[in-house]
C-alpha cells in the first residue's frame, strides 16, 4: 500500500541551525504516528514544512499522491492536511461555532456574488457548512456545542485546545498533524484526549501524526513512534522499541530521568 | 492610595485650570454672547457650571480601589469650593499684575480682556467677584455632591432633562429652521438663538419624563413590547419604516446648507463602508484610501466633464460627443477601481500592519502627485483639474439641488450599506475575519491569503469609488486639492469611531465626524477646538467606538468582569497570548 504521507531527504537550515536534517518520515492511511524528541529537536518544524508554512531547503513530500512541494498551506488544506498548533491559535474574536465554520472553506465556493445575491445555491452552501461545522463540534461532546456562540478567547484553555482540533476536522481531512494536543491538560482531560484520538481514527477515519511531549500520551494512542533529536530522525518503530533505544534514551527519556520535568 | 480629601481638592483644581484654560483660549468670552434661555442663561456660565458639578459629582464617586469617599456631599462641596477659588485666585492674581504691577499681560495671553476679567468677576468689583466665584463654587459642587443622593433612576433623569435643554439650546438655529420647515409654530420654545424659559423647562419636564418613563420598564424597547400585539420584529420594521421616512423628509424640513451638509455625510458614509470592508472585515490598514476617492471622482470627470480631453480634444470628448453621461460611467468607474484596487494591493500582498499601512499611504501620495503632474497635465488637468463634470442626470430633475441629490447620494450609500451586511455575513466575510485575526491560521485552514486580501482592496476600492464619483457630479470638478492625506486620515477616524468592522458604526461616525464640524460652524474659531475636544472624550468612553461590532466589544471588556483588572491589564495579557 503506498503510504498517505511521503517525506525523503527533507532538510532546512535557520542561519547556523540545521533545523531538520534529512528527515525521512511517512504515515498511512488508517496511522497514528506519534512523533517524540526533546525542545529544539525539530518537529514542529518537521510540521511547518509539511504543512507548507516552511519550504525547505531539500526533499521531497508527497501526499496522497500529489507532489506537494513548494504548495501553500490553503492548497494542503484542500489536498486534506489540517493541523493544529503548538501554542493554541485560534480566531479568538470569533464565535466557537464560526471557528470551526473556516475550516469548511475549501470545501465550498461562494463568492461575491454569492454572498450578495443569497441564491438557493449559497443558501444551502451555507446550511452545509454550518452542519459540518457542528458535526465537528459535536465530536468533544456539550464543551463545544453548547458553547457556539461564545468567543473562542473565552473558552478554558482545554477547550480551546479541542476547538483548534474540531477546526481542523471541519476541514475534512484525511490527515490532521496535531502539535502538543495534551499541553496543559490535566490527567481526566488527557485520557479524555486519548479516547478522542483514537475515535478519531476508528470512527471517523483520520490519519493522524501526533508530536507529544506526553508519554504515556504517546504510548497509548501511537501504532508507530518517530524519535526525532538536532533535526535528525534517530529511530522510529514501536513505543517499547522507541522507547528502549538507547540513543532516544540518551536524548530525551535521560534527561527526564535527571530532571523529571516530564 | 490617595486620601479622599485630596481627592476632592485635586478634582476641584482641574475643574478650576479647565475653566481658566477656557477663558485663557477666549472660549468664554466668545460664549458669553450665545444664549442658552435668551436674556437669563448664557453658555458660557453654562459650561463653568457643567464643569465645576461635573468634576464635584467625580469627586464624590467611591472609586475601584480607593478607600471609602468621605459623604458625597462633603467631597462635591471640597471639589466646587476649591474649583472656584482657583478660578477666584486666578482673577485675583491677573488684576494685581495688571492694575498694581502695570504689566501687560496681553502681550502673552491675547485672550485676557476686560470682558474675560468681567465675566469672571460676575461684573463685580476684583475682591466681590472673587468672593461670588467661591460661592459659585460651593454651590455647583453641593449640587455635584447632592446628584449622588439621587437614585441611579433619577441622576439619569436629571441628566437627560439638562441635556435636553443644553443640546435644544445649541441646536436652536437648526431646529427652528426645520420647525419652520414643518409650519410649527416655535415661538413659545425659541428665541432668537436660544431657548425661552418655559421652553428650557418643557424640554427639561419632556425628556426627563420620557427618560423615567422608559427607565421604569427597562428602556424604551420593553416599554414598547408592552403593548399588546407588538413584537421585537415588527418593532424592527416600524423602526426601520420610521427612519426611512424622517431620511425621505428630512431635506425638505432643512435648508439647503444643511441638505448639503448631510450630502456630504453620505459621501463618507460610502467612503466609510469601502474603508471598513478592507480595515475592519479583512484587517488591512489602508492610510492611502483617498487613491480610490481620487480615482471615482477622476474617472467620472474625464468620462462626462466637457473640459475632458480624453479622445484628444474638447470638441471629441466623449461626454461632449454624447457618448456618456453619469449613469454609463458609473459602471466603468467601478471597473477601473477595482483594476486599480488590485494593481495597489498586488505589490503589498506580503506586508503586514505598520508597513502596509506606510506603503498605501505612499500609494494614496503617487495618485494625487500624478494627477497633479506636469506629464500628465493633458489627461487630468493639473492643478487645476477638471471642471465642468456633467451634473447626474436623473428624469430631468436638477441633481445640482443638494436636496434632490441627496436621494442619489444616500440610494448608493443604501446600497454599499447592503453589499456591506452581505459580504460580513457570508463566507466571504468569514474568510476575512479569519485573516484579520491571524493570517497564517487562515491560509492553514484553507483561506487563499492572496485571493481575499485582493478581493478586499477590489471591493473597497469599487464601493468608495462611488463615493468619489458623486464627488465630482457634486461639485462640478475634480481636482488635486481636494484628495489629500486628510481624506484618508478622516475617513478611517470614521471606521474607528464608529467602530471598526461595525456597519452602522460608519453611519454614526461619519454623521458625527462630517456633520458635526459642519454644525459647530456657529462656534467659529472654536469649532475644531470643541470637535477635537468630543472626539478625545468619545474615544477615553467608547475606546471600541460608538456602536462596536459586537465581538470587537466583548473582546476589549473582557477584563471587565474582574474588579482589579483594568483595560490596560486585559490588553497586556491579550498582548502576551
Amino acid at each position: 500500500m503506498s503510504h498517505l504521507l511521503e517525506v525523503k531527504g527533507l532538510s532546512i537550515r535557520f542561519g547556523g541551525v540545521q533545523a531538520v536534517n534529512k528527515v525521512d518520515f511517512h504515515a498511512d492511511p488508517g496511522e497514528i504516528v506519534g512523533v517524540i524528541g526533546p525542545n529544539g529537536a525539530g518537529k514542529t518544524t518537521l510540521f511547518n514544512i509539511i504543512t507548507g508554512f516552511y519550504s525547505p531547503d531539500e526533499g521531497t513530500m508527497t501526499f496522497d499522491g500529489h507532489n506537494i512541494s513548494g504548495l501553500k498551506p490553503n492548497a494542503l488544506t484542500r489536498l486534506g492536511m489540517a493541523r493544529t498548533f503548538q501554542s493554541v491559535r485560534l480566531f479568538n474574536a470569533m464565535t466557537v461555532l464560526e471557528n470551526a465554520m473556516v475550516g469548511q472553506h475549501t470545501r465550498t465556493k461562494a463568492g461575491v456574488w454569492g454572498a450578495l445575491t443569497r441564491s438557493k445555491r449559497t443558501r444551502a452552501e451555507e446550511d452545509h457548512i454550518r452542519e459540518r461545522a457542528r458535526e465537528a463540534l459535536a465530536f468533544f461532546g456539550d464543551r463545544l456545542s453548547g458553547r457556539e456562540d461564545a468567543l473562542a478567547s473565552d473558552l478554558a484553555y482545554a477547550d480551546r485546545r479541542r476547538l483548534e482540533i474540531a477546526r481542523a476536522m471541519a476541514t475534512d481531512a484525511k490527515l490532521l498533524l496535531l502539535d502538543e494536543p495534551a499541553a496543559g491538560m490535566n490527567p481526566a482531560e488527557k485520557e479524555g484526549l486519548i479516547s478522542q484520538i483514537g475515535r478519531l481514527r476508528s470512527d471517523l477515519g483520520y490519519s493522524v501524526i501526533v508530536i507529544e511531549h506526553d508519554m504515556p500520551v504517546i504510548k497509548s494512542v501511537s501504532d508507530r513512534v518517530v524519535a526525532l533529536d538536532h533535526g535528525e530522525k534517530i529511530t522510529e518503530g514501536s513505543y517499547e522499541e522507541v522507547s528502549t533505544n538507547k540513543q532516544v534514551i540518551e536524548a530525551y527519556l535521560g534527561k527526564a530521568a535527571e530532571g523529571s520535568h516530564l | 492610595m490617595m486620601s479622599a480629601r485630596s481627592r476632592s481638592i485635586r478634582q476641584g483644581l482641574i475643574a478650576g485650570a479647565i475653566v481658566i484654560y477656557l477663558g485663557l483660549v477666549g472660549m468664554l468670552v466668545a460664549f458669553d454672547a450665545r444664549a442658552i434661555i435668551t436674556g437669563v442663561l448664557n453658555f458660557a456660565t453654562v459650561l463653568i457650571a457643567i464643569t465645576f458639578v461635573g468634576f464635584a459629582y467625580l469627586s464624590g464617586n467611591r472609586g475601584k480601589n480607593r478607600a471609602p469617599a468621605q459623604p458625597a456631599i462633603t467631597a462635591g462641596i471640597t471639589a466646587g469650593t476649591v474649583a472656584g477659588a482657583t478660578v477666584a485666585v486666578f482673577s485675583l492674581v491677573v488684576n494685581f499684575l495688571i492694575e498694581t504691577l502695570g504689566w501687560n499681560v496681553r502681550n502673552m495671553f491675547t485672550s485676557i480682556s476686560d470682558p474675560l476679567i468681567e465675566f469672571f468677576s460676575f461684573g463685580q468689583s476684583t475682591i466681590v467677584g472673587a468672593l461670588l466665584m467661591v460661592v459659585f463654587g460651593l454651590v455647583a459642587g453641593l449640587i455635584g455632591g447632592s446628584l449622588h443622593l439621587l437614585s441611579n433612576t433619577y441622576r439619569k433623569v436629571v441628566v437627560m432633562g439638562f441635556a435636553a435643554s443644553v443640546f435644544g439650546a445649541l441646536g436652536a438655529p437648526l431646529f427652528k429652521v426645520m420647525l419652520d420647515g414643518l409650519n410649527i409654530p416655535n415661538r413659545w420654545l425659541f428665541e432668537r438663538d436660544g431657548l425661552t424659559l418655559i421652553g428650557a423647562i418643557i424640554l427639561f419636564v419632556v425628556f426627563g419624563a420620557a427618560r423615567l418613563g422608559s427607565e421604569r420598564v427597562g428602556g424604551p424597547r420593553q416599554a414598547l413590547l408592552k403593548v399588546p400585539g407588538t413584537t421585537e420584529k415588527n418593532i424592527r420594521w416600524v423602526i426601520t419604516a420610521l427612519a426611512l421616512f424622517g431620511m425621505a423628509v428630512l431635506p425638505w424640513i432643512v435648508n439647503d446648507f444643511v441638505s448639503d451638509v448631510l450630502g456630504f455625510v453620505g459621501l463618507y458614509i460610502l467612503l466609510g463602508l469601502g474603508l471598513n470592508i478592507v480595515v475592519g472585515f479583512a484587517g488591512l490598514l489602508d492610510l492611502g484610501y483617498v487613491a480610490f476617492y481620487a480615482v471615482g471622482a477622476y474617472s467620472v470627470a474625464l468620462l462626462t466633464a466637457r473640459s475632458s480631453t480624453l479622445v484628444g480634444g474638447a470638441v471629441t470628448s466623449p461626454a461632449a460627443a454624447g457618448y456618456t453621461n453619469f449613469w454609463v460611467a458609473i459602471p466603468i468607474t467601478i471597473v477601473i477601481a477595482v483594476i486599480i484596487g488590485v494593481a495597489i494591493g498586488a505589490p503589498v500582498l506580503r506586508l503586514r500592519g505598520d508597513y502596509l499601512a506606510i506603503v498605501t499611504l505612499g500609494f494614496g501620495e503617487i495618485i494625487r502627485t500624478l494627477v497633479l503632474s506636469d506629464w500628465l497635465k493633458s489627461t487630468f488637468g493639473g492643478p487645476q483639474g477638471l471642471t465642468e463634470v456633467a451634473s447626474v442626470p436623473f428624469f430631468g430633475l436638477n441633481t445640482r439641488d443638494p436636496q434632490i441629490l441627496y436621494y442619489l447620494i444616500y440610494a448608493f450609500a443604501g446600497l454599499a450599506l447592503f453589499i456591506s451586511y452581505r459580504l460580513k455575513t457570508s463566507r466571504v466575510g468569514r474568510a476575512w475575519a479569519a485573516m484579520r485575526e491571524d493570517e497564517d491560521i487562515a491560509e492553514g485552514m484553507g483561506v487563499s491569503v492572496i485571493k481575499y486580501k485582493l478581493l478586499a482592496f477590489a471591493t473597497g476600492a469599487a464601493v468608495g469609488s462611488l463615493g468619489g464619483a458623486f464627488f465630482a457630479a457634486k461639485l462640478s470638478v475634480a481636482n488635486p486639492g481636494s484628495f489629500t492625506l486628510l481624506v484618508s486620515i478622516n475617513v478611517l477616524a470614521v471606521v474607528v469611531l464608529g467602530g471598526i468592522g461595525s456597519i452602522p458604526g460608519v453611519v454614526v461616525g461619519s454623521l458625527v465626524l462630517v456633520g458635526l464640524p459642519e454644525l459647530l460652524r456657529e462656534f467659529g474659531e472654536f469649532r475644531l477646538h470643541i470637535y477635537g475636544a468630543i472626539l478625545i472624550a468619545i474615544m477615553i468612553l467608547k475606546p471600541e467606538g460608538l456602536i462596536p461590532d459586537k465581538r470587537r466589544a466583548l473582546e476589549l471588556h473582557q477584563g471587565d468582569h474582574q474588579p482589579e483588572k483594568g483595560m490596560l491589564s486585559a490588553a497586556a495579557t491579550e498582548g502576551v497570548q
